[in-house]
């Protein structure tokens, strides 16, 4: 394969909003794609059996994973939304009209979808706690130890 | 003066392949249907579910219907080609060094065919102990 050397023509880009929503989708992007390989191995050891794939996932359920959950989350929303946005502005034939009016859309989007997600996931994980703990347990507890036997329902 | 509107145009290469428009095109393809796929997986999986209720059962009960197998496989060829695609942008932007590009898009490739490998195993393979 050839590699050409493009000569720049000059011409220097000063974006604003769009030049850091390129910014932001590359390294949602990247970082997505870092994640996807480390939960293809961690969901491949269920071939193993039960005793290796829940022993694995005894490692994340703990508070502190439950934060970067929420930040998977944001990262998945935040790149699907700006994805759409990119697409939008690509392919409807006015979309580059109303780029300031798609920006605003996809951030109002995404704290409407996000909030509600990060509630969820934040009062789940308090509630699942304290139902498997003994009584008199606190929520920092909750928060600072890995989840108490989690397989007895 | 009168005002260029010109910049960053370049002469199309000759002997050109319509490849870098079909990548384009399949970012944005793919990128749809994950809106499906990896949005709805992490809706199921993390706000529908709790992920401190996952263990054995929970898989081998989503996978006992192949529409699910079917759906994981999807959600995992196209995250990888769409994530694998846009990685090989980011080299060719980043790596100057032609040397040390094609050694870095060489391992990206290899990396990627080895988990769609590894992935695909795993969703077909897979048969419940329990
Ligand atoms: C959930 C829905 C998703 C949508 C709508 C979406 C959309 C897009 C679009 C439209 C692009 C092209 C940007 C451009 O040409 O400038 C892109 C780039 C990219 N996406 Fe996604 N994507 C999604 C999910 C994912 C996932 C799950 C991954 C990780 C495997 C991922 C990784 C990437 C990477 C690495 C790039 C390249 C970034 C760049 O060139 O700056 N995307 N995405």
């Amino acid at each position: 394969m050839a590699y050409q050397k493009i000569v720049s023509s000059g011409a220097v880009y000063k974006g604003k909003t769009g030049m850091w929503l390129y910014i932001f989708h590359r390294i949602t992007g990247v970082a997505l794609f870092g994640y996807l390989i480390l939960h293809i191995i961690s969901t491949a050891l269920i071939l193993l059996g039960p005793e290796v794939y829940e022993g694995a996932e005894a490692i994340y359920k703990n508070f502190y994973f439950r934060i970067a959950e929420i930040g998977l989350m944001a990262a998945i929303l935040a790149h699907a939304i700006n994805g759409l946005r990119i697409i939008a502005v690509d392919l409807w034939k006015r979309g580059s009209e109303f780029q300031k009016q798609l920006n605003i859309i996809s951030l109002v989007l995404f704290i409407a979808i996000f909030i509600p997600s990060t509630y969820k996931m934040t009062t789940s994980y308090f509630d699942i706690c304290l139902e498997k703990s003994q009584a008199g347990t606190t929520l920092t507890d909750c928060m600072i130890r890995p989840l108490p036997d989690w397989k007895s329902k | 003066m009168s005002t260029r509107t010109d910049w960053g145009r370049r002469e199309p290469p000759l002997k050109g392949s319509n490849f870098e428009l079909y990548g384009w095109f399949f970012m944005r393809i793919s990128g749809l249907l994950l809106v499906l796929l990896a949005v709805g997986h992490m809706f199921i999986m993390h706000v529908f579910n709790d992920t401190l209720n996952l263990d054995y059962e929970f898989v081998a009960a989503r996978w006992d219907t192949p529409y699910w197998r079917i759906f994981d496989w999807l959600l995992l060829t196209l995250s990888l080609l769409h994530g694998t695609n846009g990685l090989r942008v980011v080299l060719h932007d980043n790596l100057n060094d032609l040397t040390i590009r094609k050694l870095a898009l060489s391992a990206l490739y290899g990396t990627s065919l080895i988990f769609f490998i590894l992935g695909t195993y795993v969703i077909i393979a897979f048969v419940s102990q329990s």
